[in-house]
């Protein structure tokens, strides 16, 4: 009796949680005229042409290679800044450690909103609005912090002995970090550069105020399909499921690292 | 690990001055990066919050003290901003607390399949909220064609004003959230079952009877920790929602399901009020450090 209630459970949270997804994917391959009906279409003849026409908008394709670029952007940096701090913060004792940890765990709290403003007069002053450099600069803040947090972590799991061993041997605490810890982190480099990706990728309302034609993202640059008077669920679907693709990828591949970063602050206490 | 008053008189170590060194050289790209591209725009943000800045009208612009606050006092829209937060904060939370912890007592003891379950409900934490949001207004959500919609005529209920009615779209709003996030929740606590040893679980679990006091007595206490991190996070994190209910209501109908968030968004950028939308900021800003103190503070005397 029990096992069949879990098997059920099992079965309607599955479902509850893919199938909205599933309804995108499916609604971007129906042809246009069996998108509208009722009941909804479930079996017909799967198209392109949607993903045709989002990829032909003049919009669409330039914004998905702007969000490419900004996310990696983004990662490439984070990881050069915080990668280092996180060692330093794992296994180097000097002043103010403990308060500047905190700090960098509070930056991760401030509402955007409370920095678009100010990043909004900045960036128009110093006549970065609308440019990858501005935006990256600003997804960053963002992905900093929780890339320390991440990092200190995986750097507290290695064993000491190795770096001490560096040590007594006369190795530099520089070259320590470079060719003892770092290579044997490298997965959980990697789980923060998917974690900061993503972040980058799909974020809005920095993007939404401070990006314009040149820079718009993939995320703002959907909305050009649900106009107020048509909209064109077609190319949105296509849209969103060319958002969607490349992080539903990278969780299929790398879904048991993902899973363990993202609970690897609670289960540690 | 701290520093004793005083240690600075005895000369140190050269191989502890040149660690101290190492670690300042570490951190501070890292450091000076968040100093200026956080900590300064939220002083300025202060800073902005008693200036008359409409770019709407901008010839009165100027300081004006704290009349940006009083008026927030008697600002109409903002206390109902203030009581939308509140709703789909609190109900976000207890929703996803209360569904993830559910869940995860039911799968916690492995079985088969249970790899396919985590990556389904890792997929809707992983999506850009904005895509969620859209896609639940535009093929879930909307009536006549939302699947949504379309179930509910099936069963019984007629078609429904999921996102055109007040209540509806405060409700629907909430929905949404709690179907992105509460995966997130079920995923922490899962894992901090997973990560307890597992004997005295077992032997707990043979002795008491009935699930509700298996649950009370042996569960909740040892994941305990992970609930209030999971609290403490998943707070933060609704009363800045944004991209969700922006794509999917807009904050309406009207200003039904308009958070603090999405006011100060709209008096900012909509009517370019820019000084008034940062006092708005700031106050969300002070709500947000005030509720994650009290949080550190319990965690920290309940630990």
């Amino acid at each position: 009796m029990r096992g069949v209630l879990t098997y059920a459970l099992y079965v309607v949270m599955t479902l509850i949680w893919t199938f909205p997804v599933i309804w995108v994917i499916l609604t971007s391959l129906k042809p246009r005229t069996q998108i509208f009906t009722v009941p909804p279409t479930i079996i017909f003849e799967p198209t392109l042409t949607h993903y045709i026409t989002a990829l032909t908008d003049q919009d669409i394709m330039p914004s998905i290679i702007n969000s490419l670029m900004i996310a990696c952007g983004t990662t490439l940096l984070t990881l050069s800044l915080s990668v280092p701090a996180g060692y330093a913060f794992a296994r180097v004792t000097f002043r103010l450690r403990s308060q500047l940890s905190f700090f960098a765990l509070l930056t991760q709290m401030a509402p955007p909103i409370g920095l678009i403003i100010p990043y909004f007069f900045l960036l128009s002053n110093i006549h970065m609005l609308d440019s990858y450099t501005g935006l990256i600069a600003i997804h960053m803040t963002l992905t900093v912090p929780f890339s320390i947090w991440l990092m200190i972590t995986y750097f507290q799991g290695l064993p000491m002995c190795l770096e001490e061993a560096a040590t007594v041997d006369g190795a530099s605490p520089f070259s320590t970090f470079f060719k003892i810890a770092l290579p044997n982190v490298l997965g959980g480099v990697g789980v923060t550069a998917i974690f900061a990706f993503i972040e980058s990728w799909n974020e809005f309302l920095y993007a939404v105020v401070l990006t314009g034609s040149k820079t718009k993202t993939a995320p703002v640059a959907i909305f050009s399909f649900l106009g107020a008077e048509e909209s064109r669920y077609g190319p949105f679907t296509a849209t969103g499921v060319m958002i969607m693709a490349p992080v539903i990828i990278v969780a299929l591949l790398a879904q048991r690292h993902i899973i363990k970063g993202m609970t690897l602050g609670a289960t540690k206490g | 690990m701290l520093e004793r008053p005083g240690s600075k008189r005895i000369s140190r170590p050269a191989f502890m001055v040149r660690r101290e060194r190492f670690g300042w050289a570490m951190v501070s790209p890292a450091m000076i990066f968040l100093i200026v591209m956080a900590a300064l725009p939220l002083v300025s943000i202060i800073i902005m919050s008693t200036f008359r800045i409409d770019l709407s009208s901008p010839l009165d612009n100027g300081w004006i003290g704290l009349d940006n606050y009083r008026d927030i006092l008697h600002d109409s829209r903002f206390w109902h901003s203030m009581w939308v937060t509140f709703v789909y904060t609190v109900s976000t939370v207890i929703l996803q607390v209360t569904i993830g912890l559910v869940l995860a007592t039911a799968f916690f003891r492995s079985f088969k399949g249970q790899g396919i379950l985590r990556v389904c409900v890792l997929l809707p934490t992983i999506l850009a909220p904005v895509v969620v949001g859209l896609s639940f207004r535009t093929m879930i959500m909307s009536q006549q064609y939302g699947i949504l919609d379309y179930a509910s005529i099936l069963f019984g209920f007629g078609s429904q004003p999921w996102l055109t009615d007040r209540y509806f779209a405060l409700i629907s709003v909430i929905i949404i959230h709690t179907w992105q996030w509460t995966p997130f929740a079920f995923l922490v606590f899962l894992a901090s079952l997973h990560s307890m040893p597992l004997e005295p679980i077992e032997a707990a679990l043979l002795d008491t009877r009935s699930t509700w006091q298996r649950f009370r007595h042996v569960i909740l206490p040892m994941i305990r920790p992970a609930i209030v991190i999971v609290i403490i996070f998943r707070t933060t994190v609704a009363l800045r929602a944004f991209a969700a209910i922006f794509s999917a209501t807009g904050g309406g109908p009207g200003t039904a399901t308009e958070i603090l968030n999405l006011y100060a968004y709209r008096e900012s950028f909509d009517s370019l009020n820019l000084g008034y939308g940062a006092s708005l900021g700031t106050v969300l800003l002070v709500i947000t450090v005030v509720i994650s103190l009290i949080f550190f503070r319990l965690r920290r005397s309940k630990a």
